[in-house]
């Protein structure tokens, strides 16, 4: 906390803590490499954060500020830092990567009498955090600090439940109380029969008070078992920052109505949907998928056509060719066959390494994966500063690079490379734009759109186009258990690319799959339909500009200035990860890109080596432990699948590293 | 590997937490913490060979200087490391089996890898903390004040039933101390908080700060419905060793 000056000077200094810029900055500090790392937000991931309730609508204001703000420069102040033979190159310091921000709530505002008592047992430490939600100030200000309570705080953690704890004593024991409440309250919940108190509607209120509880992406994608993104974080390590949950199921929303896509060998057999003859069909198909490199006799004639059209001429009934163009393969009408044999395949070859579906999800969200690299970057040596931006960078005009940069606080730092995320950089060192736009909605619902045995799966649902010219959306509907929203409620991401404001792409997707009340929490009335759907409690619409499209070529700027594209409208984290990578090679030719990061039981406190290697993973009885562990639970996973994929992801990463991570002598 | 995994409470057969009662309550972490791998029939083997029942997370908070790392390294390896050096090797989190009531509690205590330093620790490291020990410097007044804050930061991102405790470290340096004892005894009162002073360099209620940690995981893990409550403050204030009657 103390306002310390920086070191002047590192080998990398990087500006923007978005995923791209956090894996470069994990590779940089792995290999030895003096590491600045900036944020001009005071939270991690930019772009890619997440929030919680409260948090976002901090954010939000933090946008309608923005959009009101007159920039006024002060250049002058660091005008005098430069030398002769000196450029300075000053960057933006406002971000104009969001747009078309709109927010809607149909939660309740009313207060819930009955609930009131019980919440006051449940509310959060007052003093922290009523001042944000503006809402339970009321009745927790008369909860005194009484001086006898000390004793009592621990001794209340371990009462089951103490309905009788006297009302002085919640200032000091509020934080064991909550816990304890909430945590009787979770597992009760099952859809058939929900407890009283829970089907009870949820309020605006509410969802302030557990605001802590939520975990809002900005971006929504999602790890494909084997794609980039995971095979990175097991290779490095930094695996060992997260968990993850899979993806349960793949649904699909046709002709109205919302259906299970059966992607794996176990579904389509289980499938009711699905005719024998269907069954017998896809599963040729997707076993032709799976090497369809071996049988170039079978699509040569379409290399130049549409994959949809391949498909009808593999006479895949309608049913099946529309499952797999948009729920499987998950590309457009256009998409050239042999892109959409390959997405197949890759989809496929995803499936069962953590579970029936391709995909993985980080529990508490998208936005922990860019602070596990930045953790890794700060283990090996990197400096973390939020808050700090960098007002200009100070070219050499003879050699035109890079030689420093001025902070916000008017301090001059070396560095031989800077690596800086797109929206710091200003026009005027753009060559040309190609921005594209990303349509973002982000809802939080009653109940999942499709309710099943188990309501704790994350579900993803391709939804085709509502009018034949419009986008198909993609959205990810998460359940608590992800820990991304409070038990009782769904958080779903719909996502497309843009070709209206993102109210305009997706508000008929909403109004398709939700129901809408008209007055804040209205009924839907019987028989229309509605009743059937989940109501959205609270909805919030915004662009995120797409740059992923530009390259070096975009901007004119020094060669040791490295732009960093943001999030694209992918599903899977691919781009920005080789981007990542061909940024570092780029930096440092002769390194390898996150090689494991050693044990931290290994890593020696020695004066003489401060950077000591661990000797690796001596662990080869864990890993064998470890598999029949994963394997035994990838057969019973249906009962348990939170816990299953992330024993599973251990074994994978430990036989991964072990493999290409011989141990080394001390 | 995640980070979850090998922290569960792994029950051998002759360990109390095969009873019904402790069975059930692992069943309720298991829904509301999406964490709960437990693997009753497997016993656990430690990096360095050492058995564990059970095993909880750790998390050191506190502003820059206070002495977090020279904590982690007294506790684990007996030492104190004086000097610059530490603080630009990040440590990123030891383990260590402590023996308490005849169980073997393994603590997997983390660092903040100096993120701590501009204030700018990542929400991911409060996630799962199942204890958090809260230091201030008593020679450095600043540390203290920022105690406030430092709180306010584990309520909104670290799990509502997380354990927390306040040490007051550096108690050796009497000459230099700044902050009295009894102002972080009130201080603990106020936010309902153990309290200890400690001494990384001299060893002082190293060990009994992270043993009363272990004791209290231990016991709300496997709580039996009649056994009596462990008090942790309690607990601390008859093992505690004041600064006087040590070394100093
Ligand atoms: N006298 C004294 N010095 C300590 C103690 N603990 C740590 N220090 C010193 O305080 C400085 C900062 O310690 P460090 O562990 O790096 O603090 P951190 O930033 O919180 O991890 C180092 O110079 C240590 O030698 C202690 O108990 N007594
Ligand atoms: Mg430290």
């Amino acid at each position: 906390m103390a306002a310390e000056d920086l070191p002047s000077q590192f080998d990398v200094v990087i500006l923007g803590t978005g995923l791209t810029e956090s894996v470069i900055a994990a590779a940089c500090s792995r290999v030895g490499q003096s590491v600045l790392h900036l944020d001009r937000r005071n939270y991690y991931a930019g772009n890619w954060a997440s929030f919680t309730f409260n948090g976002l609508l901090s954010w939000i204001e933090e946008y309608k500020n923005q959009q009101e703000l007159q920039i006024t420069e002060s250049e002058q102040e660091w005008r005098s830092l430069i030398e002769d033979g000196e450029e300075a190159v000053p960057l933006n310091s406002v971000d104009s990567s969001i747009s078309n921000l709109e927010v809607f709530c149909y939660a309740s505002e009313e207060e819930e009498q009955e609930e009131e008592t019980k919440d006051l047992l449940t509310c959060p430490n007052a003093e922290t955090v009523s001042e944000e939600t503006n809402s339970d100030s009321t009745e927790t200000q008369d909860t005194v600090t009484s001086d006898d309570v000390t004793e009592s705080n621990v001794k209340v953690q371990n009462e089951e439940n103490e309905d009788s704890a006297p009302k002085e004593q919640l200032h000091a024991s509020d934080i064991s109380e909550h816990s304890q409440s909430v945590e009787e309250k979770q597992p009760n919940r099952s859809p058939a029969d929900p407890p009283a108190e829970l089907q009870k509607k949820i309020t605006y209120q509410k969802l302030l008070k557990e605001g802590r509880r939520f975990n809002i992406d900005l971006v929504s994608k999602l790890m494909y078992s084997r794609g980039a993104l995971v095979d990175l974080l097991i290779k490095s390590n930094v695996s060992r920052y997260a968990e993850f949950k899979n993806i349960g199921r793949i649904l699909t929303c046709r002709n109205g109505k919302v259906e299970q896509v059966p992607c794996s060998r176990a579904d389509v057999f289980a499938s009711k949907q699905l005719t024998v003859v269907e069954k017998r069909m896809l599963m040729k198909f997707l076993t032709f998928c799976l090497d369809f490199e071996q049988h170039p006799e079978e699509y040569q004639d379409y290399s130049e056509k549409p994959f949809s059209e391949f498909l009808k001429n593999k006479k895949l009934t309608e049913n099946l060719q529309d499952f797999v163009l948009l729920s499987i393969a998950m590309v457009t009408q256009q998409t050239l066959t042999e892109e959409g044999l390959k997405a197949t395949q890759h989809f496929l070859r995803c499936l069962g390494r953590y579970g029936n579906t391709p995909f993985l999800f980080p529990l508490y969200g998208l936005g922990e994966i860019p602070q596990c690299f930045c953790r890794m970057c700060a283990v090996f040596g990197g400096i973390y500063c939020l808050r700090h931006s960098v007002q200009c960078l100070v070219v050499d005009k003879e050699s035109n690079k890079v030689k420093a940069v001025i902070d916000t606080r008017g301090q001059k730092i070396g560095c031989s490379h800077f690596v800086v995320e797109d929206s710091y950089i200003r026009e005027e060192q753009r060559e040309s734009i190609d921005y594209r736009q990303i349509s973002r909605a982000v809802l939080i619902t009653d109940r999942s759109v499709l309710p099943s045995e188990s309501d704790q799966q994350i579900s993803l649902v391709t939804v085709p186009p509502v009018e034949s010219s419009g986008p198909a959306v993609r959205m990810v509907e998460l359940c608590s258990s992800s820990m991304t929203c409070m038990p009782g409620t769904c958080l779903v991401h719909l996502t497309c690319s843009s070709s209206g404001t993102a109210q305009q792409d997706l508000a008929p997707v909403v109004s398709q799959l939700f129901h809408i009340p008209t007055t804040p929490g209205e009924d839907p009335s019987e028989g229309t339909g509605e009743i059937s759907k989940p109501a959205v409690l609270w909805v919030m619409y915004f662009n995120m500009r797409d740059t992923s499209a530009m390259d070096s070529s975009c901007y004119s700027l020094p060669s040791n200035v490295h732009v960093c594209t943001g999030p694209d409208a992918g599903l899977g984290s691919d781009y920005s990860i080789k981007l990542a990578e061909s940024v570092f090679h780029c930096l440092l030719p002769d390194e390898e890109f996150c090689p494991p990061a050693p044990n931290p039981e290994d890593i020696i406190y020695d004066g003489d080596a401060p950077q000591a290697e661990g000797r690796g993973f001596d662990e080869s009885n864990d890993t064998e432990a470890n598999k029949s562990q994963a394997e035994e639970e990838g057969t019973t996973n249906e009962t348990n699948p939170e816990n299953s994929e992330a024993a599973e992801m251990d074994s994978v990463a430990q036989e991964t590293t072990l493999d290409t991570n011989p141990p080394s002598e001390e | 590997m995640s980070r979850k995994k090998a922290l569960k409470g792994k029950g051998s057969s002759n360990t109390p937490n095969s009873s019904p009662s402790a069975e059930k309550e692992k069943g309720k972490k298991v829904s509301s913490q999406a964490n709960g791998v437990v693997h009753p029939s497997r016993p656990s083997l430690s990096n360095s060979g050492e058995f564990y029942d059970i095993a909880f997370k750790v998390m050191l908070v506190g502003d820059s200087g206070v002495g977090k790392t020279c904590l982690l390294v007294r506790f684990k390896d007996g030492a104190f490391l004086a000097g610059s050096f530490i603080s630009t090797v990040g440590i990123d989190f030891r383990n260590k089996v402590l023996s308490i009531d005849s169980m073997r509690v393994k603590l997997q205590i983390w660092d903040t890898a100096g993120q701590e330093r501009f204030r700018s620790v990542t929400h991911a490291y409060y996630r799962d903390a199942h204890a958090l020990l809260l230091l201030y410097d008593v020679t450095n007044k600043s540390s203290f004040d920022n105690i406030q804050a430092w709180l306010t930061e584990i309520h909104e991102f670290a799990q509502q039933n997380v354990v927390i405790m306040l040490l007051g470290n550096k108690a050796d340096a009497t000459h230099e101390r700044i902050v009295k004892r009894e102002e972080g005894e009130k201080l603990a009162k106020e936010f309902g908080v153990p309290f200890m002073e400690t001494s990384a360099k001299t060893g002082l209620n190293v060990e009994l700060a992270f043993t009363a940690v272990a004791k209290e995981l231990k016991h709300r893990e496997l709580k039996e419905p009649n056994e009596p409550k462990f008090q942790l403050q309690e607990y601390v204030n008859k093992e505690m060793k004041g600064v006087g009657c040590c070394r100093s």
